[in-house]
């Protein structure tokens, strides 16, 4: 039972982990790897709000998402606008920014063990013999408030209705008026909210350290690599794929391998179905 | 046009030629620190030999003869600390400070066991006398004496995990003895000096009358520690040995383990973030009752009954505005610029040879204790007393009289200032 539990929560963990990046990449066809970073970042900037201004915790999340989606806004008309539509230079410019983000950090000093955040809610309940703490149960609601949310929003709000339209063909949206880099700078501000709220949910079980935007990033791909690159179902399901590997490896084979399976399925996922299990954007290809 | 940018470029290449290459005064000493320096024990123990600089230069120096040298600290980072950095790049950093800096005596080291013992080739081929202060790794002697001549410019001035494991067993002994606690399981991070320390207490406990209920090593990068946490839930096991040095994955583990309301004691050989100080803060009050071993004495807390380490941590305090992060190791640090000063002194010279020859006959009394090298270029640790060797301290997280968590030292009785205080849940 506690593996199903715990399986549960891992594996939302993860899909929130990647729910941003899948978001960016589904409306603009950017693979922002500046993800992670952005990721840790919104968690400093609580944690900021919390401890230098003494401010509330909503406020400092608050804040910290505002704070993110201007970051994810402005890197769009500041780096990505002049390289738009080059993928590999797209690449190159998401992966660098977050890299300087990340050294900046470290450079900064904001390593240690003083970097934690309390958790937004506490106290646990007991449920069928297993220990589970609110701050675990506000992941899970957390990933069900941001699937639902963005399925909402995708398809009834006026903006939503630009990204998806901008997700199915750039061209014809164009064609009916919607101004393309617009969609795209949005959805990155989007995809960097949706990291500080996914932050605020995971990072209070763990210390921070800039190395996490890496690792998220490594688990945002795996994810998103396994359901599909740009479909949320995807997400949902390679967080689950993912999750449960790493569960089920941890107990046949000792949880020292657990830290592989994602990269494992990487490489499995790219060799026999490279669009993943949700993705569409090779299929043809791959039937070709 | 092209003649102006090529003026640029060429002026920009000097200055950074300039820039690379050192030069130190003739009156300066120059202590190389290649570390993971954003990891809590490179920067403390930063901060300790910083100190140590600091305390020395303000007293007139090191004297060579008739002339005083003013001590000069040049920092490298290693990175070793973070999990996705390769042994090699770490040596890489290791090698640029040597040949940057060309520092007369390394001193902190390696953070990272496997760039430790990788580096051991770098140092002997520059000779320069290197004291290292944080790695714990007993491979550290095994490599050294395997070609003592060549590797005779390395020492280590603090623990090593065989010591860990020594002060961890005689405790488990205790909890054995004074509560009948004989179930354990063992978490460990998989890198060379945790599997070491975690493997002797897995030996000790088995030979013991213990029942090991669990041996699980977790990858560096780790961030889900259900699994074993959960089976210890399951098997009633009493006590938890966790040893676990890189602070992200230590962080997780401990908020698990609050969170998922474990009823076992845990003993920490090795958890920054429930060791440190500031736990109550970071963690909470779930750090209530949990045991820590500080390697050496004086990394954290001061102790009532050796006042060198309360006068360092004091000095430490004032000048740095907190107590240092990590509990350990922080002592050897600020140890090893004295040893290595008297060392010079004694020598009468900067010739690495003849510095090498007078820390081999180092008898220093200082805030982890005595320290003396054995034949391997190791601190000699011991359990009975600091007048002797260097010594380590368990404290245990337990409320004082206003309700405040505070640090009690329980182990050994010669350093002890309280009891061990079992969980009510255990009782």
């Amino acid at each position: 039972m506690s593996l199903l539990i715990y399986g549960l929560i891992q594996s939302v963990t993860l899909a929130l982990y990647a729910v941003g990046f899948s978001l960016v990449y589904g409306v603009s066809g950017i693979a922002n790897f500046s993800h992670g970073a952005i990721y840790i970042l919104s968690g400093y900037l609580i944690w900021a709000g919390l401890n230098l201004f003494n401010l509330p915790y909503a406020l400092s999340f608050v804040i910290a998402i505002f704070l993110t989606s201007l970051l994810g806004f402005s890197l769009y008309w500041l780096l990505l606008y002049r390289v738009r539509g080059i993928p590999l230079a797209e690449l190159v410019v998401t992966f660098a920014s977050g890299v300087a983000i990340l050294e900046l950090m470290t450079w900064a000093g904001f390593s240690g063990i003083r970097y934690s955040l309390p958790p937004v809610v506490f106290g646990s309940l007991e449920f069928l013999g297993i220990s589970l703490d609110y701050q675990r149960l506000m992941v899970l609601g957390t990933g069900i408030f941001l699937v639902v949310g963005l399925y909402l929003f995708v398809h009834h709000t006026k903006i939503g209705l630009a990204f998806r339209a901008m997700a199915q063909s750039e061209r014809t949206a164009l064609s009916i008026g919607i101004e393309s880099d617009w969609v795209g700078s949005l959805s990155m501000a989007l995809g960097s909210a949706v990291s500080a709220v996914s932050a605020v949910a995971i990072l209070p079980l763990g210390i921070m350290e800039p190395t996490i935007g890496y690792e998220v990033l490594i688990y945002a791909l795996a994810v998103a690599i396994v359901g599909g690159l740009e479909s949320t179902p995807g997400m949902v399901a390679g967080g689950f794929v993912t999750g449960y590997g790493q569960l089920v490896t941890a107990k046949l084979f000792g949880p020292k391998w657990m830290i592989i399976v994602p990269l494992l399925i990487i490489i499995l996922v790219l060799a026999i179905r490279p669009s993943g299990i949700f993705g569409k954007m090779k299929e043809l290809e791959e039937r070709v | 046009m092209k003649k102006q940018i090529f003026c640029v470029l060429w002026v920009i290449l000097l200055i950074s030629w300039v820039g690379s290459v050192t030069t130190f005064a003739a009156d300066e000493i120059v202590l190389g620190i290649p570390t993971s320096i954003y990891t809590p024990f490179g920067k403390e123990n930063i901060k300790a030999v910083q100190l140590a600089v600091e305390e020395i230069n303000s007293k007139g120096g090191v004297k060579v003869g008739d002339k005083a040298y003013k001590l000069k600290v040049q920092i490298a980072d290693t990175r070793g600390g973070e999990p996705t950095t390769p042994v090699h790049d770490a040596l890489m950093a290791y090698e640029k400070l040597i040949t940057e800096h060309k520092p007369h005596a390394i001193v902190v080291g390696a953070f990272r066991s496997e760039v430790l013992i990788a580096a051991m080739d770098i140092v002997a081929k520059y000779k320069i006398p290197h004291l290292g202060t944080i790695a714990q790794t007993p491979k550290f002697q095994a490599q050294f004496q395997t070609d003592p001549q060549k590797y005779k410019y390395l020492f280590r001035v603090t623990t090593d995990a065989a010591i860990d494991a020594m002060y961890a067993n005689a405790m488990l002994d205790k909890l054995k003895k004074d509560f009948n606690l004989n179930k354990a399981y063992f978490i460990y991070q998989d890198t060379l000096w945790a599997k070491a320390f975690a493997g002797l207490m897995s030996k000790h406990v088995k030979e013991t009358g213990w029942e090991e209920l669990g041996f699980d090593g977790y990858a560096a990068g780790a961030t889900d520690f259900s699994p074993a946490l959960q089976k210890i839930k399951e098997q009633k096991a009493q006590v938890i040995g966790m040893v676990w040095d890189v602070p992200l994955g230590a962080g997780i583990f401990t908020k698990q383990y609050a969170s998922m309301k474990v009823p076992a004691l845990l003993f920490a050989g090795l958890v920054p973030p429930i060791g440190a100080p500031q736990a109550p803060k970071t963690i909470g009050p779930a750090v209530e009752y949990s045991l820590n071993l500080e390697f050496p004495v004086g990394s954290s807390l001061p102790l009532k009954k050796l006042p060198k380490t309360v006068e360092f941590l004091e000095n430490f305090k004032k000048k740095f505005g907190d107590l240092p992060e990590a509990p350990a190791v922080n002592s050897s640090a600020y140890d090893s610029v004295y040893i290595l000063k008297e060392a010079i002194e004694k020598a009468n010279s900067l010739n690495a040879d003849d510095i090498v020859a007078a820390l081999e006959k180092t008898d220093y009394k200082g805030v982890s204790g005595r320290i003396r090298f054995d034949k391997n270029h190791t601190a000699i640790f011991g359990l009975e007393n600091p007048n002797e060797t260097g010594v380590c301290v368990v404290f245990q997280w337990q409320k004082d009289e206003k309700g405040n968590l505070v640090r009690v030292p329980v182990f050994p009785e010669f350093l002890a200032e309280g009891k061990v205080i079992l969980p009510p849940w255990m009782k």
